[in-house]
């Protein structure tokens, strides 16, 4: 391209452009035109390339936006929900299981202190040592024995089946946090893919980590105490420790 | 024995109170966290404390080092029953003057033979 050629068609090309089409040569006359855009139409077609690349490469990283958008405003406090949901359902079938088992011991209880009444008149009958007057008093007493057991264990039986049911729970938390497991796969996922695009290794990430203790060191449950060296196991690890300290 | 059970989770305290009363122990007061249980102490003549370890306001821990601290509650044997597994933790409580130790899942007899046997040694 010629020094003088500021713009995007030189005086001569004009020129000659006149010249070409005053003297009839319109192939000659289209032939300037071409010379003219062809600089134009590379530069055009060079600059669409690289606003459809990064067209692309915006859609791409929208694509991945929008789904860790997703998951921020909507996957995860879903996931919250769920999870509160298993706490009040497992703190709900708790309270179940406990209310029966409440309402049974007391039952229970009444059974064996009327058990206690008739055993010594019993064992006395047994070694044929009961007078008729205490005799008597026995038959009464077996006679509520009898009919109070026969209509507790009708109690007992209903409360029972109370604990039975209480125990659904596992299956409806179950299925709840495996959704919420999912989910962390997903963000744990795209967390990593987000990591690999900037060029983070993951693995190298890993090791760094260490298990996020609180004041005091708490940690709650421990549930890979079997991978551990600086947690007991159970509690006879915690004796020994103990023990191995004075106790 | 008036005794105090201490547990942020109130099924936790109602296994243990029904535990302690399958037990003998007839006479028990419960308590949310630490500093909800301090001035019950305080307040109380209290013969025996049972505590989670990891409570939001004031930790287990944290209530039997103010309970050794104080010198009218000093005396109070406490009992930790507590998911903390770490054996640093195990140690920085006897330091703080634990009488007893339990993790969590626990089972009845492990309870009874620990009361059994900080008792035992008060006696």
């Amino acid at each position: 391209m010629s020094i003088a050629m500021t713009g995007q068609i030189s005086l001569e090309q004009a020129k000659s452009l006149v010249v070409f089409l005053e003297s009839g040569q319109q192939a000659e006359a289209d032939a300037v035109i071409a010379e003219i855009q062809n600089p134009i139409n590379s530069e055009l077609f060079a600059e669409i390339g690289k606003l459809t690349r990064q067209l692309h490469d915006s859609l791409t990283n929208f694509q991945l936006d929008s789904r860790l958008n997703d998951l921020a405003t909507a996957d995860i406090p879903d996931a919250k929900e769920r999870l509160n949901y298993v706490i009040t359902r497992t703190e709900e079938a708790a309270n179940k299981t406990m209310d029966a088992v409440e309402a049974i011991f007391p039952v229970v209880e009444t059974i064996s202190e009327q058990v206690a009444t008739v055993n010594p008149s019993w064992t006395k009958l047994m070694n044929n040592e009961l007078d008729l007057k205490e005799f008597k008093s026995l038959c009464l007493d077996i006679d509520i024995l009898l009919k109070n057991t026969g209509k507790e264990t009708k109690t007992i039986h209903s409360l029972m089946t109370d604990v039975l049911m209480a125990q659904d729970f596992q299956d409806l938390t179950g299925q709840v946090i495996r959704k919420v497991i999912d989910l962390v796969r997903e963000v744990e996922d795209s967390l990593i893919n987000m990591l690999t695009a900037f060029g983070i290794s993951a693995e190298k990430v890993q090791e760094q980590s260490l298990p996020k203790v609180g004041e005091n060191l708490v940690e709650g449950p421990i549930v890979n105490a079997e991978n551990r060296d600086d947690v007991v196991e159970d509690q006879d690890d915690v004796d020994d420790l103990l023990s191995s300290l004075g106790f | 024995m008036k005794v105090l059970v201490v547990d942020d989770f109130s099924t936790m305290r109602r296994i243990v109170k029904n535990l302690l009363r399958d037990l003998g122990f007839t006479n028990i007061s419960e308590a949310d966290d630490g500093s909800t249980a301090l001035p019950m102490l305080q307040g109380g003549d209290f013969d025996f404390v049972v505590t989670d370890w990891n409570m939001p306001g004031m930790q287990g821990i944290d209530l039997l080092k103010a309970i050794r601290a104080d010198a009218s509650l000093s005396h109070i044997p406490v009992l930790l029953i507590t998911a903390e597994a770490k054996k640093e933790q195990i140690v920085m409580a006897a330091q703080a003057g634990v009488n007893g130790y339990i993790v969590k899942p626990f089972t009845a007899a492990t309870l009874k033979t620990k009361l059994d046997k900080i008792f035992e040694r008060l006696a």
